[in-house]
Formats: C-alpha cells, structure tokens, sequence
C-alpha cells in the first residue's frame, strides 16, 4: 500500500537524482544509509518495519527514490532538502539499495511455515 | 534448592559445551553463565544469621509489645488477608517498619510473602504486570515521600492502562513522636498529594478502625471498572502502636462491585446500528478484563460479520481469527460504514489522521456518513490534569459503561433483531474478511518476513520465528510489548488466549518492562507457563536491579535483550527535529544511542545471578542458544538471551 503510493507520488514529482546516479558508489551508499539514519525507519538491508516501508531488495528507481526523499507528501517521512541529504549521497544511497541481495524463498525457511 | 541448582548447573555445563564448540568454529556466541550456578562452591557462605531468618520459623512473641498489646500492623496483616492480597512488594523504608516486621514475623512472610524491589518504580511494575495476569492488586509499600517520588512513575502507567493497584505508605504524621532528622523529612502533611492525579481514591486514616475500612474501600475502588492505583498512607504510629484486648476492631466486609453494564436501551440501539451496516467494524483495546472478554468479542464479531482491528492494550481477539483485520487497520476503517471502539484510549486518532511534519495536517480517515459508536469506561471517570484521556472525539452513540459487562447484553440484542436477510449479507462478508485475512498474512509472511532473514543485526521476524518454534509446544504467554517487534509476535504466534499476552505500559513511561514481566511471571508461575519477555535495552537500564528480584524469587522468565543500542523512537525524533530545520540529520544519535560503550547485558544479568547468553549476533546460533534457554527457563530459572538486533 505504501510501495503503492510512493509510486503514485513520484509519477507526479521532477527528476532530480540522475545526474548523480552516474558515479554511484554503493559502499559509500552504505555508510551514508547508516551515518544518516536511514536504518532507523527502514532497518539496516532497508527491510522495512512498523516504522518504515522496505526499501530493497528491488528498490524503487534512482528518480523515484530521490524525488520522494524530496517530497514524500503526507507519509510520516520528514522531507530531506539538498543541503542535508545532497543529490549524490542520495545516489549512493540508492546504488546501495540495489545491491542488496533477495531473501531466501519462503518455501525455503521452515521455520516460516511452521504452525 | 541445591539439588534444583544442581540439575540447572549440569542443563547449563551441556548447553556450554555446545556453544563452546559454536565458538570454536568462529561462531559470536559468548556463553555468560552466573557465578551462582557455575560456581557455586566458592560462593561466600551465608552468615548463621542470615541462615536464621532464611530456614528458621521465629518463635512467636505474644503481643510483642512493651505496652503488652497487639501490634497495630499486625491487625494491617489480618486486613490484607482478608483482602486476599497474596504478594507485597517493597523497598525497606523506616516508616513502613511496622508493617514491615509483622509479615516478616506476625503473617511468617505467608500471605503476603514480600517481594524485595531495588527501586520502587520496579515494584510499581511488577504489581503492574501481576494484576493484568492475576486480575487483582499486588500490595505495595513504600516510603511515604522519597518512595512514593521514586514510584509514581509506575503508578501513572497504571492509570493509564486501567490497572488495579494497591500501594501503602508509611508517614510520620505526629510531629511530637516523630524520630528527628530523616523521618522528619520524609513526612508529610498530605503524602498521596503527589499521586492523587493518577490514582482513583488515597486516603490516611487516624485509626486503625479507619485503617480497615480505608483498605477495604481502597480494594474495592480499584477492583471497580474502570480499574486503577489506589493508595493508602498508614501513619507509622498507627502500624507501630498496640491496641488491647478489650479494643473491638473490625475487618469490614469485602463487597465487590458488579462492573456498570451498558443502558439495555442504548444497548438495542447499537444492535440496530451494527446489523444495518455494510462494512461495521470493531476496534478493541482494553476489553479483555477476565478470561471471558476474548470468547464474548469473537461471538460478537461472528454474529455480525464485523472486521476487528485490535490495538493489543490486552490480547482481546484470537490473533488468528479470519475476522482479525488488525494488519489491514487503515483500508478496513477507511471502507467501514460503522466503527465500534471497546475500551478505547484514542478513538480520535483512529478515525484522523494527523501528520507529525511541519504542516501538522489533519484529516479524517472515513467516509463522509460513517456512523461511530463506543463503549467505554472512560466515559465514567476522568481526570483534569494528565491528557490520557485523549483528544475529544464526537460519536453517534456514547455507552458510559464497561465492554466486557456489556457484550452479553449486546449479543443477546443482536440475536433477538438478527433476520434471514441480515444472516445472508454477514456470511458473505464474513467470507470477504476471511479471504483478505488470508491474503495479509501470507503476504506478510512470504514477502516482509522473509527480509534481512539471515543478516546481521538479527530482524526482528528472525527473532519472533525463532522464539515462536521454542515456545510454540508449551503453555506460554508473551508479556512485553510486540510493537517494537514490528508486531511479528502476534504476525507469526497463534494467540488464542486472553493470558497470552497483557499489552504494554500504558503510560509509555520507561522503566516499566523488565519489573511488569517479572510480576506477570510471577502471576503465571503457579500455572507452570513458560513466560517470554522481549526487553528494550533503554527500559532495562532504567530499573536493572529488577534482575536482581527475578533471580532473588526464583521467578521462571526468558528475557530477550532486544539490543538495538539506543532510545530508538528518540532517535528518530531527534532526527526528525533536524529535518524540519535543515540543520543535518548526522548527529542525532547523541544524547540518543547507547554505545561507546555497548552495555553487555550478559555479564550485567551474570553479575546479579542470573543466567545469561551472548551477545547473540548470527542468526543462525538464535535457535539453539533460545532452545537451551528455554529449558533453563521450564527448570524454573529466570534466565537473560541478549541478541543484537535490528532497530525494529
């Protein structure tokens, strides 16, 4: 429902992450998603929880993630300006989500699929 | 006792070998064992006096009293036995001496047994926890000011959460027989004045005539929906006085009150209202008061084909019902046509929204034309000064009365107005719910859960499958709060029992955790339960010496450290602050975060008796350290697992 409205905001919102998303560096992604906070919402692979919706694995495109950092309408998710949370760190943040890997299938975790 | 400590010891060297190989193979795992069990023969021996009064019955001493009467705090003893209050919990204070000596010597710490607390606010939450499990108070006494100061904390949680409570103080009202210096700063001419916001009745009584009745009363009051602290100051005169034979004293008679069940009138009205709507749904919080609360709201729920959202103040709806739409709370309520709310605390904010950005927009979550209705306790007592009560939401039908005492009622309306046509639109409805339910749960469970499955910090779905595969064969009960969890307890867990689960502070004051599981344990201990508790690291510093009291009462417990490192809703607050002002988000984990240095809550339990592991790291040792643990747990021990986790 939220991936849903994200998605519903950022087709209305400017591009404003591209030109950064050209050097990402997803170490540094890393390092800025934990130095800054992300993890506190989103947890630390951006898993998502009470707090926050999961960001990865198949985060939302570079575009739609910076504009909804931005942005983010009326969702509890403070709006990060440029001289806090600049478009390059946003970048790496996003280059970072991309390299988390998928979790093991459900089907795969027994302890999922006890009663 | 040895023989017990004996049998752990060797539960304990076996679960150490095996860790001990984990560790071998480049495992985290840091087995922390306690002195006590490990290392019991070099344990300083007790003194004979100790000894004494821990194995020897004291011989009686008739009247005790250099006046030759009786003590005026055993006649207290005779009134909490006729109370029926089994446990009194306590940090020695001089103005409670009298009553003090009495259980310890008078009542043979029999009924009430003293439960020693190292803060009082711990004491607080242990009777907190005791009463939500029990269904009736646990004693406290405590200091009339420096204790009353330290525990008011635990009382305002109470409050908040609709909890019995029953707290007596000592005082030195008598200026003339007053012991000078301390005593004379710890007395007061209105000592309850500093709780009296948060407590439904106090009273100092200048008899002990007066004394019986102010206890009788007390109980009473506290015992009558909507439950909350009461307190009683026992003038240390009056405890420490002898009365004579020919003095007739009497305990009065305990009358309990039948809760306040709804107006039958208003009671037919919300029948009609429930039957009439198309989507009716049902938010809950603290209904359940006795086991009969959770069957009664099933029944209601099923008659009506009503979708219940339940806001786990108690555990009032099977966590596995298809009617259970908690984890579809906002799209339910935004479709409801009618909202019903038992026992609500913020009915307001279930039906608004309210932005906590610089634009505090708010707005409302239902249709235009959605009809809304409550019954609740709330409705018949409030008080001015604390704003637990809420913002004001208006409703198209109030019902001063309690939820519990009126579902019969309810149902029995519902049942007389219940046609052919209303039966075939509920069980269509029913089906959709059933349906939805089924969707929600196995999204969740094949998408979220499955996240961060096995990374490091551990998630907290990792933690609550983990845990649910070592209890989920016992008789068990979760008694912490699951939200910092994500909520995956009530998720992953089949709670279907009302004892299962007893909610959360209430107040959201810190320090309440660790001392509420322990009276919750406590209360579930006689009936062999296997207790979990999930600890937020911030709430256990704020009262550690409950470990203490845990190993002290041999009070059967799993704690699970649930070590995030910080105070993490501050965290994000301060965060938050810092975007508003574009002032960085960088530094708000200080003042925040508690590292540098991380606390090893292992040695901290270790230090205090308790047994204890980890840290645990790696996802793949939770279930074999959390198997052992258990089993230390079923022996009767409290028993300490910190896990370095994710945040939420």
């Amino acid at each position: 429902m939220k991936s849903l409205s994200i998605l519903s905001l950022v087709a209305g919102l400017s591009f404003c992450g591209s030109q950064a998303a050209v050097s990402a560096d997803a170490e540094r992604g890393r390092q800025i998603f934990e130095k800054v906070g992300c993890y506190q919402c989103h947890g630390f692979q951006g898993q998502g929880a009470n707090t926050g919706p999961k960001l990865a694995p198949d985060p939302l495109p570079a575009e739609g993630i910076a504009a909804f950092i931005r942005n983010s309408g009326e969702t509890l998710m403070p709006n990060y300006v440029e001289a806090v949370l600049p478009d390059a760190d946003v970048a790496d943040i996003h280059a970072y989500l991309l390299t988390i890997k998928k979790p093991p299938s459900v089907k795969d975790i027994p302890l999922l699929n006890q009663r | 006792m040895n023989e017990k400590i004996a049998v752990n010891r060797r539960l304990f060297l076996k679960g150490a070998t095996v860790a001990g190989a984990a560790a071998g193979s480049g495992a985290a795992l840091v087995p922390t064992e306690t002195k006590a069990l490990t290392a019991a023969g070099k344990a300083m021996p007790p003194s004979a006096e100790m000894m004494r009064a821990e194995l020897e019955k004291p011989t009686p001493i008739a009247a005790s009293s250099s006046e030759g009467g009786r003590p005026g705090s055993d006649f207290m003893v005779d009134v909490l036995r006729a109370l029926d209050i089994e446990y009194v919990a306590t940090n020695p204070a001089s103005s409670c001496r009298g009553l003090h000596e009495s259980i310890n010597n008078y009542a043979m710490n029999q009924k009430p047994e003293l439960l020693t607390v190292m803060h009082e606010e711990i004491g607080g939450a242990m009777a907190h926890g005791y009463a939500k499990v029990s269904g009736k108070p646990m004693g406290l006494l405590f200091h009339g000011t420096v204790g009353m100061q330290h525990a008011t904390m635990s009382l305002y949680n109470a409050w908040c959460d609709r909890v019995p409570m029953f707290v007596m103080s000592g005082n030195h009202l008598d200026a003339a027989h007053r012991i000078p210096g301390v005593a004379t700063t710890h007395a007061a001419q209105d000592p309850l004045a500093i709780v009296r916001d948060f407590t439904k009745w106090d009273d100092q009584p200048a008899s002990l005539q007066a004394a019986a009745e102010a206890m009788t009363r007390a109980y009473k009051i506290s015992m009558t929906p909507p439950y909350a602290p009461v307190a009683i100051s026992l003038d240390a005169h009056l405890q420490e006085m002898s009365y004579g034979e020919g003095e007739k004293l009497r305990i009065p008679k305990l009358s309990k009150t039948a809760p306040p069940a709804g107006d039958s009138e208003a009671v037919r009205d919300l029948a009609k209202m429930l039957l009439e709507a198309q989507n009716p749904v049902i938010v809950v919080d603290r209904l359940t008061r006795t086991p009969r609360g959770m069957p009664l709201l099933v029944e209601l729920a099923e008659l009506v084909g009503a979708a219940v959202v339940d806001q786990y103040g108690r555990q009032n709806f099977p966590s596995r019902h298809p009617l259970n739409q908690t984890d579809r709370a906002r799209p339910v309520v935004a479709a409801a046509d009618f909202v019903l709310g038992l026992e609500v605390s913020d009915f307001w904010g279930i039906v608004n929204s309210f932005n906590d950005n610089p634009s505090q927009k708010q707005g409302t979550r239902i249709k235009e034309g959605t009809k809304l209705a409550t019954i609740t306790t709330r409705d018949l007592y409030i008080r001015a000064n604390y704003q637990d009560f809420q913002r004001y939401q208006g409703v198209d039908l109030s019902i001063a009365a309690d939820s519990e005492a009126t579902l019969p009622l309810l149902i029995e309306a519902v049942r007389s107005a219940l046609t052919d046509s209303h039966k075939t639109a509920i069980g269509k409805r029913r089906e959709a719910l059933a349906k939805a339910f089924d969707q929600s749960r196995n999204r969740l469970i094949s998408e979220a859960a499955t996240l961060g499955w096995d990374e490091t910090p551990i998630s907290t779905a990792r933690l609550s499958a983990e845990l649910w595969a070592a209890i989920k064969d016992h008789d068990w009960a979760l008694v912490s709060r699951d939200a910092r969890l994500s909520n995956w307890p009530h998720r992953l867990w089949n709670f279907d029992k009302s004892y299962q689960f007893i909610g959360d502070s209430g107040g959201a004051g810190q320090g309440y955790g660790m001392g509420a599981a322990l009276g919750a344990a406590l209360a579930h201990r006689e009936h062999g339960r296997l207790v979990v508790n999930v600890q937020g690291d911030g709430d256990l510093m704020y009262g550690p010496g409950a470990l203490w009291t845990a190993v002290h009462h041999k009070i059967p417990l799993l704690t699970i450290m649930h070590n995030n490192k910080g105070y993490h809703q501050e965290v994000m607050h301060v965060q938050r602050m810092g975007n508003w002002r574009n002032r960085g988000i960088e530094r708000a984990s200080i003042g925040t975060k508690i590292q540098n240095p991380d606390v090893d809550f292992a040695t901290l339990a270790k230090s205090m008796g308790m047994a204890s592991f980890g840290p645990v790291t790696d996802p793949n040792e939770l279930g074999s350290v959390l198997k052992r643990a258990v089993a230390m747990v079923k022996a009767g021990e409290p028993v300490l697992v910190d896990v370095v986790m994710q945040p939420r």
